[in-house]
């Protein structure tokens, strides 16, 4: 199908899927019931000055789309099987290519341990594993200096497996752990790959371990949850370079085999969240650090990210949500030791959430953004899509619907 | 000066009585499968937040939630801490990551009381005043 065609199918399909799906599609099995549940949801994105997501978003793009689909079932009392497929497009990311969102088997064997296997969803701060599944929260897009949508494939699943458990501490209330060890790897479709686009690289394949854990406090103050995780990740990438002014790393033609490897890439993650009563307060601060060896051996790359955000939502009624966050990305990159400018982007958030329905709502958004970070590496603005170069203030309305059952 | 002091205790008892007075509108039940005569308040959180999945004799449980209504809105403002909202997003975050199943829900004290009386493990709640033959009444401590 045309791509224009397939965006206005789908397009089509999910504004008016919520009246014919709301129905829960739950059955039976040999005696066990199985579960159906689904989402979709539809963006329209409206930007000033630079384009957004590798969209057309300064003339009104309809977009992010995405929809999942998940079958589980319980087999015994302690052992569960499930699994999701998802596709999204925006922009030229993600291109409606359905994939395995996760598939898990899950034992449990008892509230402090169980074990889950497969392609696992990986728990990691607050909104990591949810991240796609933006319409349970308040916002049409999360802070992305921490959830950024171009970078989700870089440790949002994990093909692996978890420990996890829960563990009462009396008085002072509970902790959870989950300790995770996998393999995560970036579709073709992902940012980081498109990125590199720009620079004549079309990487085949990017993809490593990743190991790491999330520890997290239920607090005996009613509402309050504060955690910490950390990850190490050991990414390699392969492909192909062609003649361009980047590829002169490799060699005069600048064509050849291209490949990158880890030196040492780790992230850290500290959070809080309070909730009392329709109030809710999130925090988070995260530290990326990579160093890695690209274009074949001939460079080394370090990225040290800071982020983190402030939100706060408050709901109003059972039918009107209001939030805000402040999200705040600071970022310092070298090439062969020599600093990059460094960059930066700070993302101020208003926005309101309808529900319609108990199945289905409507969120509209204002961002008013000051900065664009590197454009060598995925945070929303790429070189590709603003062939005009990026101006620093980008003011953006969106609006998004989804529909779940 | 007293004034303020007197004030706020007054008022910390009267939130702690509408507290009390909800949870004593509410009957804790449980399929007869279940070994444990009492629940603790925490152990019934953890069981309703889906992070505990047996009681503290060993009993296997799963949660069931009434649909809407006054006591399953006292039940969880008494017990698990979440609004209805709150708990659904809860749920969906659990069921679309693969960590859990959605709980079972029922429309009504009758149906919630049919329900857990044919289900091994089932627990849930119904106003003080329902007719709970054929389950098992969990005192609360």
């Amino acid at each position: 199908m045309h791509f224009r065609a397939r965006t206005v199918f789908w397009t089509a399909v999910l504004w008016t899927a919520p009246v014919a799906l709301h129905a829960q599609f739950d059955f039976t099995v040999d005696g066990r019931d199985v579960q159906v549940h689904g989402f979709a949801s539809q963006g329209f994105m409206y930007s000033g000055n630079n384009n957004y997501l590798s969209a057309d978003t300064t003339n009104g793009y309809f977009g992010p789309t995405d929809a999942g689909l998940n079958v589980s079932t319980k087999l015994t009392d302690n052992f569960r099987v499930g699994a999701q497929m998802y596709l999204f497009n925006v922009g030229q990311l993600g291109k409606w290519q359905p994939e395995l969102d996760w598939a898990v088997a899950d034992y449990k064997f008892k509230d402090w341990f169980g074990i889950r296997a497969g392609k696992v969803k990986t728990v990691f701060g607050l909104y990591t594993d949810t991240q796609d599944m933006t319409f349970l929260q308040t916002f049409a897009l999360l802070p992305q200096s921490i959830y950024a949508i171009d970078k989700r494939d870089e440790s949002i699943a994990h093909t692996g497996g978890d420990l996890y458990g829960s563990v009462r501490l009396k008085q002072l209330g509970s902790l959870s752990y989950t300790a995770f060890a996998g393999n995560a790897s970036d579709s073709a479709n992902s940012g980081y790959i498109y990125s590199l686009k720009a620079a004549g690289i079309d990487m085949t394949k990017y993809s490593g371990l990743i190991a790491g854990g999330d520890l997290r406090w239920n607090t005996p103050i009613n509402g309050l949850v504060a955690g910490a995780a950390y990850m190490r990740q050991y990414p390699r990438g392969s492909g192909m370079c062609s003649d361009s002014p980047a590829c002169r790393f490799l060699n005069a033609n600048g064509e050849g085999v291209y490949w990158e490897k880890y030196r040492k890439d780790y992230t850290q993650q500290f959070y809080g969240q309070y909730t009392r009563g329709k109030f809710q307060l999130d925090s988070e601060y995260r530290r990326q650090w990579r160093d890695h060896t690209v274009f074949s051996g001939g460079a080394e790359a370090s990225l040290d990210g800071r982020s983190w955000y402030t939100a706060a939502t408050y709901r109003i009624n059972s039918r009107l949500e209001v939030g805000s966050y402040y999200s705040h990305l600071f970022e310092y990159t070298t090439l062969n030791q020599v600093y990059y400018p460094n960059a930066h982007i700070i993302d101020k958030v208003l926005a309101v959430r309808v529900d319609l329905a108990r199945y289905w709502n409507v969120k509209v958004e204002g961002h008013f953004m000051n900065g664009y970070g590197h454009t060598t590496y995925p945070w929303g603005f790429y070189t590709a899509s603003n062939p005009n170069g990026l101006l620093d203030q980008t003011p953006l309305l969106v609006v998004r619907t989804a529909f779940f059952f | 000066m007293l004034k303020k002091p007197n004030s706020l205790l007054f008022a910390l008892l009267a939130i702690c009585s509408a507290v009390s007075a909800f949870a004593g509108d509410i009957k804790v039940i449980a399929n007869a499968s279940v070994g444990a005569s009492s629940v603790s308040a925490d152990e019934l959180k953890g069981v309703f937040l889906a992070t505990k999945t047996s009681l503290s004799d060993g009993s296997h449980v799963e949660p069931v939630l009434e649909k809407d209504g006054p006591t399953h809105e006292a039940f969880l403002k008494a017990f698990v801490g979440k609004t209805d909202s709150a708990l659904a997003t809860y749920y969906r975050s659990l069921v679309f990551t693969g960590k859990a199943s959605m709980p079972k829900t029922t429309a009504s004290d009758a149906d919630m009381v049919a329900y857990v009386a044919k289900t091994k493990g089932a627990i849930g709640y119904v106003s003080a005043g329902a007719d709970t033959s054929g389950v098992k009444t969990l005192d609360v401590k």
